[in-house]
C-alpha cells in the first residue's frame, strides 16, 4: 500500500527528530557530566558503574575549590587558598579591560577603513594574516621583550597582548556593521547641521550598537579562555582562570574531577550571565543586515 | 536667496570624468531640473553642490561666495535623498527636529516647528512612529519635513520619487510643486525622468555623459530640440525618427526614406542633401482612415490609454512609427490594416549626420 502524503511526512519528522537527538545527547553529555560532577562527593567521581546523578548534590567542590572552606579544606583532596578567586579578578579585570580597549580602537579603525578608505583591502587582509599566525611562534620572543621591559607576569602585559592579538577581529567585525549603515544616512545629518564627531555618537554608534555588542562578547570569549600566552607570559603573580584550571589536570594531587569540575562551571558561568543580559543584542548583531534602509 | 553658479566645473573619479567644464547658473528661486540618462554626471553635479563631492575643478558659488571649501553643513542648503535616508532609530518628531537640535534651537521653538512642517506636508498624524512603520510616500514626506523645517535657502533633491509607485510619484510631484510656489525658493532637482521634468522645471538642463546638451523651459526643450538625443528622450512615447536623406530636386527639397518619401516644408530649403534624420512627435501625425495621406502603413499594434489611442506601425526599421488619435475612436482598427497618415508640415523636425538639429531658415 502506498503512502499516503502526510505519513509519509510524519515519519521523516520522526526520523529527523530521532537523529537529531542522538546528537543533542552526543553534544551535551559531556557538559551535563562536569555539571554533575562538580555537586557529587569525592567516592562517586571514579565510581563504577557510574553515578548519573549526584547522590546526595553536595556543594563541597565549589565550596572547597573558590572558597577554600576551611572544614573541607582538610580533606584529602584539598587545594587551595582562595587562589581561583584571585585568578577570578585577574580574569575579570584583563579579559574586559583588553576586550573593551580592543573594540573601541577596532571601531574607530573600521571606521575610518569602512568611510576613509584609511586601509586598502590589501591591507585589510594583511590585518587578519597577523591573527593567523600560531600565538606559540610570537610567545618566545614576546616573553623575551617582556621581561626586558618588566611587562612579564602582569596583568598589563596581559591586557596589552590581548588587545592587539583581538584588534584584527574588531576591525573586521565592526567594519562589517559599520558598512551596513547607508553613507545617505550620515551625509543626511551631516546637511542638517551635525558635525562629523556628532554624526558618528547619535547616527553611527546607535546604528551598530548590536554589532559592537555582539563583537565584544565574541573577543570577550577569546580572551577570558585563552590560555597558551597567559600559560608563559604570566608564571606566579598573575594567573588567569584556565591557567589556574589546568593546574588541576595531572597536578600532584592526583585526579580531582570534582574540584576541577567545580572550577570549569565557575568559569563558564559568568560568560554565560553575560551571553544572557545582551542576548536581545546577539540575535540581531550576529545576523548582520540590521540596519533597515 | 541662493543664486547659485557653477563655473567651468569638473569633477573625476580615477580616469572617467563624470562631469566636464561646466557652467549654469540657478536663479534665486528657480525650479531648476537636471535629467539626463543613467551615468550623465547629474547626480554627481548635484552632490558637489552639497559638498559630498569635491570639484576636480572649477568654482561653486552661492550668492557671489565661492563655497568650494566650505562644509556641507555651512552652505546653507537642505537635501532629499533618493533613499530617503531617514535615521532609523530615531521615530518621525525626532527625525525632523535633527537638524533643529544640530542648530541648538530652544525645546519650545523646536516642538513647535516640528508640528509646522508636519502640517504642511500632511504627516502631522505619523510622528510618533518609526521610519519603518512608513511607507515609501510617508517616508519621502518626512524627509521633505526633515529638509524643510531647517529653513535651507536651497532644496537639493536627489531622484526624490524614484522608489515610489506611479500614483504616488504624481502625488508628491504636486506636493514639490507646492512646496515651491509657497516657499520660493530655489529648488535643484535631479531626475532621470522627463515626465518629471516636464511638469516640474522652469528650466531644464538636459546632460549626457557630464556635459550640458541644452537648457530651457520645458515648452523650449519639447518643441524645439537641440539634438537627436533631446528630442528621443524627452516625450512619451517619444519623438518619431526616421532615418534617411534629404535630396534637392529641383526647386523642392524632399526627405527620403526607404518607405517614404515626403516634401520638406519651406524653412528647411537651405538643408545640405545627404544622411539625416526626420523627426515628428507621434500627436503631429494624423492617422485617416479611407483617404490619401504621406505615407501609409500596416498598424502593428493599437493601444486605448482611455483618453487617446496609440497606433504603432510598421516601418521599415525596428522601431515602430507612433501616432496619437484622442479618444477611442480608432480603437477598433485592426492590425494588420493599412492606414494613411500626414505628417504636420510645420512641426517637423530634421537632425543632420551628427544629430545636430537642422536650423529653420
Amino acid at each position: 500500500m502506498a503512502m499516503t502524503k502526510s505519513r509519509r511526512r510524519r515519519i521523516t519528522a520522526l526520523v529527523r527528530y530521532a537523529v537529531l537527538s542522538v546528537w543533542g545527547v552526543i553534544a551535551f553529555f559531556p557538559i551535563y557530566w562536569i555539571v554533575s560532577t562538580s555537586f557529587k562527593l569525592d567516592t562517586q567521581w571514579f565510581a563504577w558503574p557510574p553515578y548519573y546523578f549526584p547522590s546526595p548534590p553536595t556543594f563541597a567542590n565549589y565550596m572547597n575549590v573558590w572558597f577554600g572552606a576551611e572544614e573541607y579544606a582538610q580533606t584529602q583532596y584539598a587545594i587551595s587558598s582562595q587562589k581561583p578567586l584571585i585568578s577570578l579578578y585577574n580574569s575579570t579585570v584583563i579579559a574586559t579591560t583588553s576586550t573593551f580597549l580592543s573594540v573601541l580602537f577596532g571601531s574607530i579603525i573600521a571606521y575610518g577603513v569602512s568611510r576613509y578608505r584609511i586601509l586598502s583591502e590589501v591591507r585589510m587582509f594583511q590585518l587578519l594574516v597577523l591573527r593567523m599566525i600560531p600565538p606559540i611562534v610570537i610567545v618566545a620572543p614576546l616573553s623575551l621583550y617582556y621581561t626586558a621591559i618588566g611587562l612579564i607576569d602582569t596583568r598589563l602585559g596581559l591586557i596589552l597582548v590581548y588587545f592587539l592579538t583581538t584588534l584584527p577581529y574588531a576591525v573586521w567585525m565592526t567594519k562589517s556593521f559599520i558598512d551596513e549603515v547607508p553613507r545617505e544616512i550620515e551625509q543626511a545629518a551631516e546637511i542638517l547641521g551635525a558635525s562629523r564627531w556628532r554624526t558618528v555618537f547619535e547616527i553611527v554608534l546607535p546604528l551598530i550598537r548590536s554589532g559592537l555588542v555582539a563583537t565584544f562578547l565574541f573577543i570577550l570569549i577569546l580572551t577570558w579562555s585563552e590560555y597558551l600566552l597567559a600559560l608563559i607570559i604570566t608564571k606566579t603573580q598573575v594567573t588567569t582562570l584556565p591557567i589556574e584550571l589546568s593546574k588541576y589536570q595531572g597536578s600532584t594531587e592526583g585526579r580531582v574531577y570534582g574540584r576541577q569540575a567545580a572550577l570549569a562551571v565557575g568559569i563558564t558561568v559568568p560568560l554565560m550571565i553575560v551571553g544572557l543580559i545582551i542576548r536581545r543584542h546577539l540575535a540581531r548583531g550576529f545576523s548582520f543586515g540590521m540596519v533597515r534602509r | 536667496m541662493a543664486r547659485i553658479e557653477l563655473c567651468n566645473l569638473e569633477k573625476s573619479f580615477g580616469a572617467v570624468k563624470a562631469v566636464k567644464n561646466l557652467s549654469f547658473t540657478i536663479e534665486d528661486g528657480e525650479f531648476v531640473v537636471f535629467v539626463g540618462p543613467s551615468g550623465c554626471g547629474k547626480t554627481t553635479t548635484l552632490r558637489m553642490i552639497a559638498g559630498f563631492e569635491d570639484p576636480s575643478a572649477g568654482e561653486i558659488r552661492i550668492d557671489g561666495r565661492v563655497v568650494n571649501d566650505l562644509e556641507p553643513r555651512d552652505r546653507g542648503l537642505g537635501m532629499v535623498f533618493q533613499s530617503h535616508a531617514l535615521f532609523p532609530h530615531k521615530n518621525v518628531a525626532q527625525n525632523i527636529e535633527f537638524g533643529l537640535r544640530m542648530k541648538s534651537v530652544p525645546q519650545a521653538d523646536r516642538v513647535k516647528r516640528v508640528r509646522e512642517v508636519a502640517d504642511m506636508v500632511r504627516i502631522s498624524h505619523l510622528l510618533e512612529k518609526m521610519p519603518n512603520q512608513c511607507s515609501g510616500g510617508e517616508a519621502q514626506r518626512v524627509a521633505l519635513a526633515r529638509t524643510l523645517v531647517t529653513n535651507p535657502s536651497t532644496f537639493l533633491l536627489d531622484e526624490p520619487l524614484s522608489s515610489l509607485d506611479a500614483k504616488l510619484r504624481r502625488e508628491l510631484r504636486a506636493e514639490c510643486d507646492r512646496l515651491h510656489q509657497t516657499l520660493k525658493r530655489t529648488f535643484i532637482y535631479v531626475t532621470h525622468d522627463q515626465e518629471e521634468a516636464m511638469t516640474l522645471a522652469d528650466r531644464i538642463v538636459v546632460m549626457r555623459s557630464g556635459e550640458i546638451v541644452q537648457v530651457g523651459s520645458p515648452m523650449e526643450i519639447y518643441s524645439n530640440p537641440a539634438n537627436y538625443f533631446v528630442a528621443d528622450f524627452f516625450g512619451s512615447p517619444s519623438m518619431n525618427l526616421v532615418a534617411g536623406e534629404v535630396v534637392q530636386n529641383g526647386t523642392s527639397t524632399r526627405f527620403r526614406s526607404s518607405w517614404f518619401d515626403f516634401a520638406l516644408p519651406e524653412r528647411f530649403k537651405a538643408a545640405t542633401p545627404g544622411t539625416a534624420t526626420l523627426g515628428i512627435r507621434p500627436e503631429h501625425v494624423q492617422v485617416h482612415v479611407g483617404t490619401k495621406g504621406d505615407i501609409e502603413l500596416p498598424v502593428r499594434l493599437v493601444e486605448p490609454l482611455g483618453k487617446d489611442t496609440l497606433l504603432y506601425f510598421d516601418a521599415s526599421n525596428d522601431r515602430a512609427f507612433v501616432a496619437v488619435t484622442e479618444g477611442l475612436g480608432m480603437a477598433d482598427i485592426k492590425v494588420g490594416e493599412r492606414v494613411a497618415l500626414s505628417l504636420d508640415q510645420h512641426l517637423t523636425h530634421l537632425f543632420d549626420t551628427e544629430g545636430r538639429r537642422v536650423n529653420t531658415a
